[in-house]
């Protein structure tokens, strides 16, 4: 498969306006801009693109829920807050071609009559905010971006938001807030950000990967792009590989490449020769997949049904060296630092679960600890206000549950075995 | 219409709600932490979870709305385990201090726990410490107990509209702080200590000092500070305040607070649960002010006069109340023999009761022969009601506070609300975040947040810009006919000079102006703050003419502001020189007849000397005996008469009787002193400045000798021959309501039932009142005297060489009790500063140097630090209105203002100063 994504980022102009333009940049833009908003909408729900952030809600969808929404201005926010520990898929895009994010924002603003954008980008992204508003500057220049975009009347501004560092600010609402300037915390939905966004005005937020789908989408059409990759959700799809394989990093792949595959053949297999112990497939917060239960086709639909969720498509990939009880551990210290302190269960929850599983890890661990992590995770489940706290949960059900084992020996053997 | 079925129960609703309203209605209790009523939907705690039909998660009953057909299940194994759930994570980190911590006993957490939480703990492991913060004096934090419900944020912000504090940190390090990290330096309302469903934000002064359980009593009372009359429930153990907090905080705590799981409200409690909601809409809805939760220690103070005092050889020397009142009532009759009745004069106190005040006219007229009555309501407040109901009908000031918070645009004139009456200004927030446009002419930093269109007039010349906006208005808007005579004095004071000259003058622009009528035009449902400045001024009637005019163009609402609880009341009871009770003037001979055979006592028929010409008199002579109840003019009033010092006899006065609770700068001087009863030992009603009619409750015996104040006066009444037999303040209403066509049919018992008790009593707020309008007497020369309602301001551009001094109110301060109130003094900003604009300072002045203010008129000097802020308009200085550091009050300086022909109110723009380096 070609790239569109990644394409030509290897080349050191890749970011560049002229560079991206001799490579058909902007086409799309120019073909949607004469469509009507309507049908942009309908090619998108055709194509069946679902959200590339994680939660996979389909694209189509909500921006029917946004168009409909009489309120003006719609902002159109793109969500750069890419937190989660194993994803560094859209970093990339935001630093190597960043005109295609750009492009698809903008035909998204058409379709969605959106007049303003913003780029929520995460602080520790800060050569990608440079290389960002630097190709804004550019797309402004040459009217893609302005009062007037490529002279069709149409108006669209966009600007990059810097994030503070909070993980949770990748939950669309805890992003509004912080854009809007207040302290990263969720909000109650309903009311959506489709109808009372930020400032109160109807938002809509979609992922980095989702919005730079836009472009492809528009060229080749919905009937195309649907034949990419998984029926039930098609199109393009990074996945960021690290951990124990001879070549991490991001690949451009049709949506459903099997885990498997991804491993073995795009990334070169388990590295010096080793054998595969786990993965987590899509980022930390997914639920990690024992070496033998890895033969799933990574989608939105698939990966459920194997007992895992495609998530960001990050997988994290551990061979034989690696403690499970110390993955759990840094995991959850993940979460407990992360936890925003809205709900009793996640924000006194994950603390209290990052303490047992210390001294697990470190040979202080007794033997009901097991059950009671289990059931504090369980009580976190579903009880809390935003999903953090059920991926907390998901990971100590998870690893309990594939590695019950080596969570004893830690106990029974007063250490860790590795 | 929306059915739902909750355990089972079919409730129908008019629209959406809450799963908890739904489910309250239906008599179904669902715990929760983090949810008040009060405050805006959280659902952070968790505790609430229900399940509901067709839905694979558990939704918060707080914050989730119902809709048609939902089914849903409150209680069931699942949610008994969520809740254990929920507990056990907010006990993990919670201290169990429960044994000295003062929330004991009434701990929404406890309450919880011990009917929904785990029986035994599973954490081993350590807990999160954060040392308690005492840093501020008034407030302690200890963040160990917080829940991070967010509660108390949520009322400072979105109630109290103060934004003081803020929940920092994350996850399970999250908690509450102010922004200095230490000291909170807000407005000490205290509203966040309502709200806090834990020991996590507590009262220092009430701290470690008793249990809830252990009270004696809780009395509902009013508030003793501002015309707002806020509803006060006192927490009193061993005859001494220990706590205040807000009537409505007491009954939903006894309501709802505390019941068992699924058990349906017993009917008394539910209507005690819907009273306290009609009651916080109606007045101060739970919150109260600084002023109002911590100024109750003066009750306590050991400065409390003990006992009657009277001069002897120069030295006041404690007596029996015999002696004293024997004396007093020898020296009145001597002085009403030897010069007449005009010889003597009172001022009344708007801290005293109806009854008190009642009782004090009525031996000041019938007993001593006199008119001379006036009060410190003569700084403003009286005057100013006076004359807006002469131009515009009896009871126009008289409109519900509550009204404020529905206007969409908000006039603010001439003062702080915030300040002068808080819980009043809360309510203009409130209007604000709704939307409401607020525009303010003159100081009123505490609207700061609620976006107020400021107009910035050059100094003193508001009333310019008052009658430019009046014209302006007058273009736009159509005369209803209402008032007829007041339509044709509108007419003629339209007729206003050219904008160019006014933006001269004021320094508006036109199109300011004009902006600003615009809004006013458009307002649909208008409301004008007049605070205490715009009357103070030489032509402060003209002011209020136009204010008058702009209000009755758009059909807004007067609000009159009042810093004393009872300035209304006064003014009812007839403490006024021209006044008998009920507002009947003096000069209408059938009012008179009925007043004085229903008191059985014959009044003067001339009218008597307004407070500063009182004071004038007594410099001249012409007044030998003034009788002071509750109030301390040598400290409060400019022009007081000067004594050989501040604190030594006036030499002119044969007869000085001071009736108070504390020694004060006016009793230093009298030959008679009287221990009074504070408002936590007394009994009567309080009328605030909306006219509604509330009662005071005794909470406390009184521990000295004093009496009630209508007591000492009526014991001096029949030793003069004239007994008054009254035996309670029951009995003295009695006599009011015969007396005060107003008062007419009124009881106790309606009283104290009291939600919506105004004037007329037994009816509607009175605005309509103004339709039937019959004008007071004099009405045709007030009007002569503002066909220029702009005065004389057009020759007063140029300032004198001197300073104006401007005094600055404090939020924390009032003049008498706050000042024995140690609470209070230990938050009162930095005391003894003069704060003038950079640019006028003198040569070689700097900052923090020491200035002597003096004023021409006085002996008297003040030495200040000087603070340069830009905000002080060019040409004034800016004073703290008392300096208790140095014990003087900044007034003391000034003895010569004049006042405005028609209010009679002191004209502050002429308080001059000199201001020289030291």
């Amino acid at each position: 498969m070609n790239k569109t994504l990644l394409a030509n980022i290897d080349d050191p102009r890749s970011a560049d306006l002229d560079f991206y333009e001799q490579n058909g940049g902007y086409e799309s833009l120019r073909k949607a801009l004469p469509m009507d908003p309507g049908v942009i909408i309908e090619n998108v729900k055709n194509a069946n693109l679902r959200g590339r952030g994680g939660a996979g809600f389909p694209t189509g969808m909500k921006w029917t829920f946004a168009s409909g929404d009489p309120k003006f201005p719609k902002y159109l926010v793109c969500n750069a807050d890419e937190g989660e520990p194993g994803t560094f898929k859209d970093r990339p895009i935001l630093e190597k071609n960043p005109h295609i994010l750009i492009e698809g924002m903008a035909i998204s603003a058409h379709a969605l009559k959106s007049d303003y954008g913003y780029i929520y980008l995460r602080g520790e992204y800060p050569d990608a905010r440079v290389i960002l508003e630097q190709a804004i500057d550019q797309a402004y220049e040459k009217k893609y971006l302005g009062d007037n975009v490529m002279g069709s009347g149409k108006k669209f501004h966009l600007s990059v938001h810097v994030g503070a560092g909070a993980y949770i600010c990748g939950e669309e609402t805890a992003l509004i807030e912080s854009l809007e300037g207040k302290k990263g915390q969720p909000r109650l939905k309903p009311p959506f950000p489709v109808s009372v966004g930020a400032w109160g005005l109807p938002t809509i937020v979609n992922n980095v990967e989702t919005l730079s789908n836009l472009p492809l989408l528009i060229r080749i059409g919905p009937e195309q792009y649907a034949a990419i990759g998984s029926p039930e959700c098609p199109g393009p799809k990074l996945y960021s590989v690290s951990g124990h394989v001879e070549r991490p990093g991001v690949l451009e792949l049709p949506m459903g490449t099997s885990l498997k595959e991804i491993i073995y053949e795009h990334c070169g297999g388990i590295k010096g020769g080793k054998t595969l112990k786990a993965v987590i497939p899509g980022g930390i917060s997914t639920p990690v997949l024992p070496h033998d239960k890895i033969d799933c086709p990574m989608d939105f639909v698939n990966m459920p049904k194997h007992g895992s969720m495609l998530g960001s498509g990050a997988v994290i990939v551990m061979d034989e060296s690696v403690c499970m009880v110390k993955v759990c551990l840094r995991a959850i210290k993940f979460f407990e630092h992360e936890s925003c302190g809205k709900c009793t269960p996640c924000k006194d929850g994950t603390g209290w679960l990052r303490r047992i599983l210390a001294r697990i890890e470190q040979g202080e661990g007794h033997k009901d600890d097991i059950d009671l992590l289990v059931s504090i995770a369980g009580n976190i489940a579903g009880k809390t206000f935003c999903p953090l706290g059920d991926g907390t949960a998901s990971v100590v059900q998870n690893f309990v549950k594939h590695f019950r084992a080596e969570f004893e020996s830690h106990i029974t053997g007063r250490g860790c075995p590795f | 219409m929306i059915k739902v079925t909750i355990n089972g129960k079919e409730i129908e609703l008019e629209q959406p709600e809450t799963i908890l309203k739904a489910a309250r209605k239906a008599g179904i209790k669902i715990p929760t932490l983090c949810h008040h009523d009060w405050l805006k939907m959280y659902g952070g705690c968790r505790l609430c979870l229900v399940e509901i039909e067709k839905m694979p998660r558990l939704q918060p009953a707080c914050s989730f709305l119902v809709s048609d057909g939902m089914v849903v299940t409150t209680e069931s194994e699942q949610i008994s385990a969520v809740r254990r759930g929920v507990l056990e994570f907010i006990l993990i980190n919670h201290p169990l201090d429960c044994p000295f911590c003062d929330k004991a006993g009434e701990c929404e957490l406890q309450d919880a726990v011990y009917i929904y939480g785990p029986s035994s703990g599973r954490f081993k492991e350590q807990k999160i410490k954060h040392p308690e913060n005492n840093t501020d004096p008034l407030l302690a934090r200890n963040m160990e107990r917080c829940i991070a419900c967010t509660r108390c944020v949520r009322m400072c912000e979105d109630v109290q509209g103060a934004y003081a504090i803020a929940m920092t940190n994350r996850g399970d390090r999250t908690l509450m702080e102010p922004f200095s990290g230490n000291r909170f330096d807000c407005e000490y309302c205290g509203n966040c200590l309502t709200v806090c469903p834990v020991g996590s934000i507590l009262s220092r002064p009430s701290k470690s000092s008793y249990r809830p359980w252990q009270m004696d009593a809780n009395i509902a009372t009013v508030c003793s500070y501002c015309g707002v009359g806020c509803l006060l429930n006192l927490q009193v153990r061993d005859e001494s305040i220990k706590k205040v907090i807000p009537v409505e905080d007491a009954a939903l705590r006894s309501s709802f607070e505390r019941f068992g799981p699924g058990v349906a409200e017993k009917n008394t409690e539910k209507n005690l649960y819907e009273n306290s909601v009609e009651n916080r809409k109606s007045l101060n809805r739970g919150l109260l002010c600084a002023l109002g939760r911590f100024g109750h220690e003066y009750v306590d103070s050991r400065e409390r006069l003990t006992s009657p005092m009277v001069r002897k050889n120069g030295k006041l020397v404690e007596t029996s109340w015999d002696e004293a009142l024997d004396f007093v009532a020898l020296k009145l009759n001597e002085i009403k023999n030897s010069s007449g009745g005009s010889a003597l004069a009172g001022i009344a106190s708007p801290r005293c009761t109806n009854e008190d005040n009642y009782i004090f006219q009525k031996f000041m007229r019938g007993v001593l022969g006199t008119n001379n009555i006036d009060s410190t309501a003569r700084l403003g407040f009286a005057g100013a009601q006076a004359y807006l109901e002469n131009l515009m009908g009896q009871g126009i000031t008289a409109n519900p506070i509550s009204d404020l918070e529905d206007a969409d645009v908000i006039f603010v004139v001439g003062g702080d609300p915030t300040i002068a009456t808080p819980v009043l200004g809360l309510n203009i927030r409130a209007a604000a975040a709704k939307g409401a446009k607020i525009i303010t002419l003159g100081r009123a930093a505490g609207l700061g947040r609620s976006k107020p269109k400021e107009i910035t007039a050059n100094l003193f010349t508001e009333n310019k810009v008052l009658e430019r906006l009046l014209a302006l208005l007058f273009s736009k808007k159509e005369m209803t006919g209402e008032l007829p005579a007041f339509e044709e004095k509108l007419k003629a004071a339209a007729a206003a000079p050219p904008a160019e000259k006014t933006t001269e003058v004021t320094g508006v622009t036109e199109a300011e102006m004009a902006e600003i009528s615009e809004i006013v035009a458009s307002a649909e449902s208008f409301a004008v703050v007049i605070g205490s400045d715009i009357v103070q001024r030489a032509a402060g009637h003209c002011g209020l003419f136009c204010l008058a005019g702009i209000s009755y163009l758009a059909s807004g609402r007067i609000f009159l502001l009042s810093d004393r609880p009872n300035e209304q009341g006064l003014i009812d009871m007839g403490c006024l020189p021209d006044r008998l009770p009920g507002g009947q003037s003096l000069a209408i001979d059938g009012f008179r007849k009925k007043y004085e055979e229903i008191s059985g006592l014959t009044a003067p028929p001339d009218k008597g000397l307004t407070l500063f010409p009182m004071l004038k008199a007594i410099s001249e002579g012409e007044i030998k005996g003034l009788y002071v109840m509750g109030e301390n003019p040598a400290l409060n009033l400019p022009n007081w008469p000067a004594g050989d010092t501040r604190k030594s006899k006036i030499k002119s006065l044969e007869l000085l009787v001071v009736q108070d609770i504390f020694p004060t700068e006016t009793s230093a001087m009298a030959d008679v002193v009287l221990p009074a009863l504070s408002w936590a030992e007394r009994e009567g009603t309080y009328t605030n400045l909306e006219h509604r009619i509330q009662v005071l409750r005794r909470a406390v015996k009184n521990m000295t000798y004093g009496r009630d104040d209508w007591r000492i006066i009526a014991e001096i009444s029949s030793r003069m021959g004239t007994a008054m037999k009254f035996s309670s303040p029951a009995d003295i209403m009695a006599e009011i309501v015969r007396v005060s066509p107003v008062h007419r049919d009124l009881r106790y018992p309606d009283i104290e039932k009291g939600t919506m008790l105004c004037r007329p009593y037994k009816g509607q707020p009175s605005k309509s009142q103004a339709g039937g309008v019959v004008h007071g007497e004099g009405f045709k020369d007030l009007i002569k005297t503002c066909d220029r309602p702009g005065g004389s301001l057009d020759d007063k551009k140029s300032m004198h060489r001197d300073f104006v001094l401007l005094l600055e109110r404090s939020l924390f301060y009032s003049g008498v009790t706050s000042r024995k109130t140690p609470a209070l003094s230990r938050i009162r900003p930095d005391a003894a500063v003069l704060r003038m604009h950079p640019e006028d300072a003198a040569p070689g002045l700097v900052e923090g140097g020491r200035v002597r203010v003096s004023s021409p008129s006085s002996e008297e000097t003040l030495e200040l630090e000087t603070v340069f802020d830009s905000s002080v308009p060019r040409g004034a200085v800016k004073i703290p209105e008392y300096l208790e550091d140095l014990g003087v009050g900044a007034l003391s300086l000034i003895t010569n203002l004049p006042v405005d022909p028609v209010t009679k109110a002191p004209a502050f723009e002429e308080c001059r100063v000199t201001v020289e380096a030291v």
